[in-house]
C-alpha cells in the first residue's frame, strides 16, 4: 500500500472518531436542547400556576367584597354607594390597588372611586365610557368565576391595570332605590409583573406575556412587539392562512413550546399555556433560542483533549510510518539491486553463453552445409545436437527468468495439430531410439487437424514432459497420448487430454512436492549422470498455468508414472486429424528441406559485432541470398559507414568494448548528415533474457535477433525489412514424383489403380512382366506394384519390387501402403543426407 | 519531514478545525453573524449618532400613545438598543388617551415620553402635557432639530420648542401609477389637468378615475380634495379667521372658492359619487383595499389612509395577485396647481419630572435625525417630519413642493368647530345636498352629525 494512502487512511479514522465525537456531542446538545425546551415549558406552566394562583386570588378579593356588600343588601340593610366604596377603603390593604364602582343598569359606566384622580385629589368620580374593556364580558352577570378584564388604562392615574369584576347591588342614596353596578378591584399590571420577577434568576431574557383569545396582550412582552400577539407572529413569520390559524389554534389549546422568528429575524422559543380556571387567557413565555442552547451540556475540556490526544497519536503514527518507510525503502533499494545482480547476471551470462555458442552454432551450420564427407557430417550433426542442448538449458533458464519476471505472454495462433505432433514426436523419437526405448504414438484420429492457441507453449509442454519421461526411463517404453473430446458448454472449442506414460523409475510420493518446483530435481544423488537443470517441469506446469490448466501426476515409485493434462483449444478447422501415421508421412512429405528462399544481389546491409567470428558467421549464413554485407567492429566503425554508405538494414551488436550499441544508435539518431535517416536498425544481441526486446525498442532499435542466429528468423526479418524491389524469390524446382510402374492383368484394375494414384505419382501401367521389363529398360521406377500371380521382373532392384494380391485390397491398404513405402524412403534419403 | 507529509499534517489540521467548528454548532455562528450584523450596524450608526453615556446604562422607560400598535417606534427602539442594549423602552397604548394623558402624568407610574398632537393646545385639559414638557430645543440636551422641516417644527412664543413632530401628514389622493403608465399619462398637476386625464380615463374604460370616501371625515371627498384650498384661502387672509373661529355666518364666503371647485369636480363626472358610496364602505380600511383592487386610478384620502397601505398589501388578494406601483400626491384642486397640507400627525413629549430624564433625552437625541425619523414614518408610511423625503418614495412628490402652495399647521389657527363645518359643507356639495350658495349661507349652522 503506497504511503500515502496510509496516510489518508489515518486521517479518515481520525476524522471519523472526530465526527463521531462530535456528532455524538451534538447529540447530547440536541439533547441538551431538548431538555432545555422541555424545562422552560415546564417554567411555563409553573408560570401559568402562579399567575393563575394570583389571579385568582385576586378575584376572590374582589368576590369578598362583593360579597359583602351584597349580603347587606340581602340582609335588607343595603348599602349606599358612598357606604360601598368607603367599605371597599377600609377593606382593601395595598395602596395601589383600587376599588371603582360604576352603574350599569343605566349604561352610565360612571360611578366612584375609592382613591381621587391624580389630576384633582377632591375628585373621586370615574367614568369607563370611553374605555372599551367590557365588550367580552356579560358583565350583568359576571359572578362566580374570574372575571378579569385585558390590560388597560386606570382612567384616575393613567396606570395600566387589570380589573377583576363582580356584581354588586347598592341603594342610590338619591332616588333611594336598589342600583345595578359593577364593583371593580383594579390592579396595577406591575404588580403581577413582579409576581414574574423570580424566573429572571433562571433565565435572564425570559419575557412573560398574558394575552386574550384574540391574542391582545394584557402582560407585554419587550420583545414581542405589536399590540397583539399573533399579528406580531404574522408579521414574522411569513407563512399560508391555514398554517397561521393552525398556529393560533396551537396557542389555544395545547400546552407545548415552539421555534418563532422575532422582528430581528431570530430564532426565538415561545412556550405557552391556557391559564387554567380563567376563561380565554393564556401565558407566553418568550425565550431568544440561544438563551437556551447556551445551556448545552457538552464538555469541551474533554473533546478538546481527545482531539489533541488523536492529533498526537496521528502525528505519532505518522512519525512510525516514515521511520518503517525508510526501513522498507532501504530493504526495497537492497532487493531492487539483488534483483538488478540476478539481471544482469543472466543477461551477462546469456550474452557470453550465446556470443560463442553462435560462432558454435554458426560455423557448425556452415560445415552442414558445404561438407560432403560422411564422417564430417556425423560429427557436426553432433555438434548441433550438443549446441541445442545446451541452447535447450539457456533457454530454459530464460524462459523461467521471464515467467518469474511475468513478462511471458501466451500468444494464440492458428496452428497445424499434425505439424505440432509431427515437431514433438521428431524431437523424442530420436532420444528414445537412442536409449532402446519404446516410444508409442496413440493418436486420436478424430482431433481436428486446426486448432487455435499457443503452439509454441503447447509444444515446449509437452515436449518438456516427454523428454523428462525419456530421461528418466531406463528401459520399457514412453506412451504418449492425445484425444480430444468437444466441449459441450462451447461449441466451438475441443478439449484436448494429453497423457504421457512412462515405464521409468518413478517418484516417490514425498517427492511429487518437489517435481514443479523450480531448480529442484527429485533424487538428485541418483540422478546426477541425468543432464538437466530442475526447471522442465516447472515451466512446463507455468504454461500450463498461464492456458488455464495444470499437469496431473499419477507415479508409482520404481515403476513409472503418468503425467496428464487437460487443455481447452479453439476449433478452427473441424476436419479430423485422420490416422496419424498417414497424416505425420503426408506432413513429411509436403514439407520442404532447407533452401535459400530469396536472393537480394542489390541490397546492402551492415553488421556489426565486435567478434570478428561473429561478422564471419553472419555473413555466410546468407551467403547464398548474395546480399552486399559490410561489416563493421566497432561503434565508431559502424558510425562512419553509416554517415557514408546507404544501408537496407543494419544489424547492430549491443554489447561491444567502448561504444555499446545503445550509445551507438543514440548517436545515430542524432545524426543528420547520413542516407541511412530511414534505416531500419536491428539490434543482434547474444542478451536475451526478459525484458529485453521491449529495452532495445525504447531505445531505438526497429527490431531485436537473438543470438545464435536462426537462419529462417534472420531471412524472415530481411525480408521484412528489405525493400520487396530488391528481392527476388527463388524458384523452387518442380517437385519431383515418385514413378510407379502398375503390372497387372487386368487392364480394368490397372486403369481404377492409375486414376487413384496418378494425381500423387507419376504412374505407369504394364499389363504383363514382359511389357513391364521392356519398360524398366528404357524407364526408372521407384516402385513397382506387381500381381503376385505374375512372374518376376528381370529388371528392376527387388527392394523396390512389391508383390501382392492387390485385387483382394481395398484401395486405401494399397495407397496406405505406398504411402509407407515411399515415407520409409524419404527418411532414409533425409537420415542419409543429414 | 518532507513537503509532502507537511501538507498532509497542515491539511489534517484544518479538515479537523473544519469538523470541530462544525460540529460546534450553529449557535456560535449565529452568534458571530448577530455580532458582525451588529457592529456592521453600529459602524453605520456611530456615524451619526454617538451616545453620550456608557453603553452598559440601565435605564427603563416608557412612551404612552395614541396608537394601539406602534411597530415603528418599537424598531426605533430596537436600533437604540444597540446602543443601550441594558435597558428598555415600553410603548403603552392608553386608552381614552384624552382623558387618561392627564392623570398618567400626575399618576404613580407617569410616562417619560408620551404623545401631543397640535390640537390639544390651547386646552386647558391638556396645559399639563405641554407645561410638563422637557425643552427639547435647550442646547445642553444637543438635539439636532435642524433637521426637521420647518413647516412642521413647533416652535413656542418664546421661541422653545417643547415637542418632536414624529410624523407628519396632508391630504390628497393615492395615484395607481402602472395606469397612467400603462394609459401614458402624467399625474395632472393642475385642477384642468385632472379634468382632461379623468375624461381620457374614462375614455380607456374607467368608470370613476377619481374615487375616495363619501364620510364627512377628514380622509373623506370633499375634505381631501378641497380643504387644502380653503386653508390656503385662510392663510392668504388671516383677517377672516376670527369670524370663522366664530361662526359667524358671514364668514362662510371664505368657503365659495374651495366648495365651487368642488362642485366642478363632481360636476365634472370625474368621481361617480354613487359608485364611492357603494364601494367603499369606511374612510380608511375600505379605501385601501378599494383602491388596492387597482382598477382605480386615483382614490381621495389622508397621509394617514395612506399610513396603513404597508400592511394591507398583504391583506389583499388582489393586489398579491397583481402588484402595481402607488405614490401619493396632493390632490390637483388649483388651477396652478394643488396645495400641500403639511400637517403634523402626532409629536413627541418628553416629561420633565421623568425619573430617567437623562436616558429619555438620550433616546429623543437618538430620534432627532434624519434617518431614524424617516425609517420610523417609512415604516408608519407616514410623511416624515425631516426634510429628506427619499426614504419614501410613496411621499417623494412632496419633495420641493411650492412653499407658495404649502399650508403648514401653524399658518391657520381654525378651531376644531369650524372645520367640521366646512367638513360637514363639503360632503353636502358632494353628495348634492346643498349648493354652494346654500353651504356659504349657512356656515355656523350646517349640520355636523
Amino acid at each position: 500500500m503506497k504511503k500515502r494512502y496510509i496516510v489518508i487512511i489515518n486521517i479518515l479514522i481520525v476524522g471519523l472518531i472526530l465526527f463521531i465525537i462530535v456528532k455524538y456531542a451534538n447529540d447530547r446538545a440536541v439533547e441538551s436542547n431538548q431538555s432545555s425546551i422541555a424545562s422552560f415549558e415546564k417554567m411555563t406552566t409553573t408560570t401559568e400556576q402562579i399567575v393563575a394562583n394570583y389571579l385568582e386570588d385576586e378575584q376572590h378579593l374582589c368576590d369578598i367584597w362583593a360579597n359583602y356588600i351584597n349580603g347587606s343588601a340581602e340582609a335588607g340593610t343595603p348599602m349606599t354607594v358612598d357606604e360601598a366604596i368607603s367599605y371597599i377603603r377600609k377593606a382593601k390593604i395595598s395602596p395601589e390597588i383600587s376599588g371603582h364602582l360604576i352603574y350599569i343598569d343605566d349604561g352610565s359606566m360612571a360611578g366612584i372611586s375609592t382613591n381621587a384622580r391624580s389630576t384633582d385629589p377632591s375628585d373621586y368620580s370615574v367614568n369607563y365610557s370611553h374605555i372599551n374593556i367590557f365588550e367580552n364580558l356579560e358583565i350583568s352577570n359576571v359572578d362566580g368565576a374570574v372575571n378579569l378584564t385585558r390590560a388597560y388604562t386606570n382612567p384616575l392615574n393613567g396606570v395600566q391595570s387589570i380589573a377583576f369584576l363582580n356584581n354588586i347591588k347598592v341603594l342610590d342614596s338619591e332616588t333611594e332605590e336598589m342600583r345595578d353596578a359593577l364593583i371593580i378591584r383594579v390592579v396595577p399590571v406591575s404588580r403581577l409583573e413582579q409576581k414574574l420577577v423570580f424566573l429572571k434568576g433562571e433565565y435572564e431574557n425570559v419575557e412573560i406575556s398574558l394575552i386574550d383569545w384574540d391574542g391582545d396582550y394584557m402582560i407585554h412582552g419587550k420583545s414581542l412587539k405589536n399590540s397583539n400577539f399573533f399579528e406580531y407572529f404574522k408579521s414574522y413569520n411569513p407563512m399560508s392562512a391555514q398554517e397561521y390559524n393552525q398556529v393560533v389554534e396551537t396557542i389555544r389549546t395545547d400546552i407545548g413550546s415552539m421555534h418563532i422568528h422575532n422582528s430581528k429575524d431570530e430564532d426565538c422559543v415561545i412556550a405557552y399555556t391556557p391559564l387554567s380556571g380563567l376563561d380565554s387567557w393564556f401565558l407566553v413565555a418568550y425565550i431568544p433560542a440561544y438563551e437556551l442552547t447556551l445551556n448545552r451540556s457538552i464538555d469541551w475540556l474533554i473533546l478538546g483533549i481527545v482531539v489533541a490526544g488523536l492529533l498526537i497519536l496521528l502525528h505519532f503514527n505518522l512519525m512510525i510510518l516514515l521511520n518503517f518507510n525508510r526501513k522498507l525503502t532501504v530493504a526495497a533499494e537492497a532487493a531492487n539491486q539483488a534483483n538488478e545482480a540476478k539481471s544482469y547476471f543472466l543477461s551477462t551470462m546469456s550474452h557470453d553463453i550465446r556470443t560463442p555458442m553462435n560462432a558454435i552454432i554458426g560455423m557448425n551450420e556452415m560445415i552442414l552445409r558445404d561438407s560432403h564427407d560422411d564422417e564430417i557430417l556425423m560429427y557436426s550433426e553432433n555438434i548441433r545436437a550438443a549446441g541445442n542442448t545446451l541452447l535447450g538449458i539457456i533457454n530454459d533458464i530464460l524462459d523461467f527468468s521471464k515467467i518469474e519476471a511475468g513478462k511471458m505472454e501466451i500468444i494464440n495462433v492458428d496452428y497445424n495439430c499434425a505439424s505440432l505432433l509431427n515437431d514433438i514426436v521428431n524431437m523424442v523419437q530420436r532420444k528414445a531410439d537412442e536409449k532402446n526405448l519404446i516410444f508409442k504414438l496413440d493418436v486420436d484420429p478424430n482431433i481436428p487437424r486446426c486448432l487455435h492457441g499457443d503452439e509454441i507453449r503447447i509444444k515446449q509442454v509437452i515436449t518438456n514432459i516427454l523428454s523428462n519421461a525419456v530421461k528418466y526411463t531406463k528401459e520399457g517404453g514412453v506412451t504418449f497420448s492425445i484425444n480430444s473430446t468437444k466441449c459441450e458448454d462451447n461449441p466451438d472449442y475441443v478439449m484436448l487430454h494429453v497423457s504421457v506414460e512412462d515405464t521409468g523409475i518413478g517418484i516417490k510420493k514425498e517427492d511429487l512436492d518437489k517435481l514443479f518446483a523450480a531448480f529442484e530435481r527429485i533424487d538428485e544423488k541418483k540422478n546426477r549422470n541425468i543432464e538437466g537443470t530442475g526447471l522442465g517441469m516447472a515451466i512446463a506446469q507455468s504454461f500450463l498455468d498461464m492456458m488455464g490448466s495444470s499437469i496431473q501426476v499419477e507415479s508409482e515409485y520404481g515403476r513409472g508414472s503418468v503425467f496428464s493434462f487437460d487443455l481447452k483449444q479453439k476449433v478452427v478447422k473441424w476436419e479430423p486429424l485422420g490416422e496419424f501415421d498417414s497424416a505425420y508421412k503426408s506432413f513429411l512429405k509436403e514439407r520442404e528441406q532447407y533452401k535459400v528462399r530469396f536472393v537480394a544481389p542489390d541490397a546492402r546491409i551492415l553488421v556489426v559485432d565486435d567478434n570478428e567470428i561473429n561478422l564471419k558467421v553472419f555473413g555466410n549464413l546468407l551467403r547464398e541470398t548474395k546480399i552486399q554485407i559490410d561489416t563493421a567492429e566497432s561503434g565508431d566503425a559502424c558510425l562512419t559507414l553509416f554517415k557514408r554508405n546507404f544501408y537496407d538494414v543494419i544489424f547492430l551488436d549491443h554489447m561491444m568494448p567502448d561504444k555499446d550499441g545503445i550509445e551507438t544508435i543514440k548517436e545515430m539518431k542524432e545524426c543528420t548528415d547520413t542516407p541511412n535517416a530511414k534505416t531500419p536498425v536491428i539490434c543482434l544481441t547474444a542478451n536475451a533474457v526478459s525484458g529485453m526486446r521491449e529495452m532495445y525498442i525504447n531505445a531505438g532499435f526497429d527490431d531485436y535477433l537473438t543470438k545464435p542466429i536462426d537462419t529462417s528468423r534472420l531471412e524472415n526479418m530481411l525480408c521484412t525489412y528489405i525493400s520487396s524491389d530488391l528481392i527476388k524469390q527463388v524458384d523452387r524446382e518442380p517437385e519431383q514424383k515418385y514413378k510407379i510402374l502398375l503390372v497387372d492383368e487386368d487392364i480394368q484394375f490397372l486403369r481404377k489403380l492409375m486414376e487413384l494414384l496418378s494425381n500423387k505419382y507419376e504412374v505407369a501401367v504394364s499389363k504383363s512382366t514382359a511389357q513391364a521389363t521392356a519398360y524398366l529398360k528404357s524407364h526408372e521406377a521407384d516402385l513397382i506394384i506387381m500381381d503376385d500371380k505374375l512372374d518376376n521382373l528381370a529388371e528392376g532392384e527387388p527392394d523396390k519390387i512389391i508383390r501382392d494380391s492387390f485385387k483382394e485390397k481395398s484401395e486405401t491398404e494399397i495407397t496406405s501402403l505406398i504411402d509407407d513405402f515411399f515415407a520409409k524412403v524419404a527418411d532414409k534419403e533425409r537420415r542419409e543426407h543429414e | 519531514m518532507n513537503k509532502q507529509i507537511k501538507t498532509i499534517l497542515a491539511m489534517t489540521f484544518i479538515s479537523m478545525l473544519a469538523i470541530t467548528s462544525a460540529g460546534c454548532g450553529q449557535t456560535q455562528n449565529q452568534s458571530l453573524e448577530q455580532s458582525e450584523t451588529q457592529v456592521n450596524q453600529q459602524e453605520n450608526s456611530t456615524n451619526q449618532f454617538s451616545p453620550k453615556y456608557e453603553a452598559d446604562t440601565e435605564y427603563k422607560l416608557s412612551v404612552v400613545g395614541t396608537y394601539s400598535n406602534f411597530e415603528s417606534l418599537e424598531s426605533t427602539i430596537d436600533r437604540f438598543y444597540e446602543h443601550y442594549p441594558n435597558g428598555e423602552i415600553e410603548y403603552t397604548y392608553l386608552d381614552d388617551y384624552r382623558n387618561t394623558i392627564g392623570p398618567a402624568l400626575a399618576g404613580q407610574e407617569p410616562p417619560d415620553i408620551y404623545v401631543v398632537q397640535p390640537w390639544m393646545y390651547g386646552d386647558e385639559q391638556f396645559a399639563s402635557l405641554f407645561d410638563g414638557a422637557e425643552i427639547l430645543s435647550d442646547p445642553e440636551l444637543e438635539i439636532n432639530l435642524d433637521c426637521i422641516r420647518s413647516s412642521v417644527k413647533w416652535e413656542m412664543d418664546d421661541g422653545e420648542i417643547l415637542t418632536l413632530p414624529v410624523f407628519a401628514t396632508s391630504y390628497g389622493m393615492l395615484v395607481n401609477m402602472d395606469i397612467f403608465e400603462t394609459e401614458g399619462l402624467e399625474v395632472p398637476n393642475t385642477f384642468e389637468e385632472l379634468k382632461d386625464v379623468c375624461q381620457q380615463l374614462k375614455e380607456a374604460g374607467y368608470e370613476s378615475p377619481l374615487m375616495g370616501a363619501n364620510t364627512t371625515t377628514t380622509p373623506g371627498i370633499g375634505y381631501a380634495f378641497s380643504y387644502p384650498m380653503f386653508a390656503k384661502t385662510v392663510k392668504d387672509d388671516r383677517s377672516i379667521e376670527e369670524g370663522l373661529n366664530n361662526l359667524e355666518p358671514s364668514a362662510g364666503e371664505a368657503m365659495r372658492p374651495s366648495l365651487e371647485r368642488l362642485q366642478d369636480l363632481v360636476d365634472s363626472g370625474c368621481i361617480d359619487v354613487a359608485k364611492c358610496s357603494a364601494e367603499i364602505e369606511d374612510d380608511y380600511n375600505s379605501v385601501i383595499l378599494r383602491f388596492f383592487e387597482g382598477d382605480v386610478p386615483m382614490m381621495l384620502c389622508s397621509g394617514d389612509v395612506v399610513s396603513g397601505t404597508k400592511k394591507r398589501e398583504g391583506q389583499s388578494e388582489a393586489f398579491s395577485a397583481n402588484p402595481f406601483n402607488y405614490d401619493f400626491y396632493v390632490a390637483p384642486s388649483g388651477d396652478e396647481g394643488g396645495y400641500y397640507m403639511d400637517s403634523v400627525s402626532i409629536l413627541f413629549c418628553v416629561n420633565k419630572n421623568s425619573v430617567n430624564l437623562d436616558m429619555t433625552n438620550e433616546f429623543i437625541r437618538f430620534l432627532t435625525s434624519e434617518k431614524e425619523l424617516g425609517l420610523m414614518a417609512a415604516e408608519k408610511r407616514l410623511i416624515t417630519p425631516t426634510t429628506d423625503y427619499s426614504l419614501d418614495e410613496v411621499y417623494a412628490s412632496l419633495a420641493d413642493f411650492p412653499e407658495a402652495r404649502t399650508v403648514n399647521f401653524r399658518d391657520t389657527e381654525l378651531l376644531d368647530t369650524a372645520v367640521k363645518q366646512y367638513r360637514a359643507a363639503a360632503y353636502a356639495i358632494v353628495n348634492g345636498e346643498m349648493t354652494v350658495d346654500e353651504a356659504v349661507a349657512n356656515y355656523g349652522s350646517i349640520p355636523t352629525e
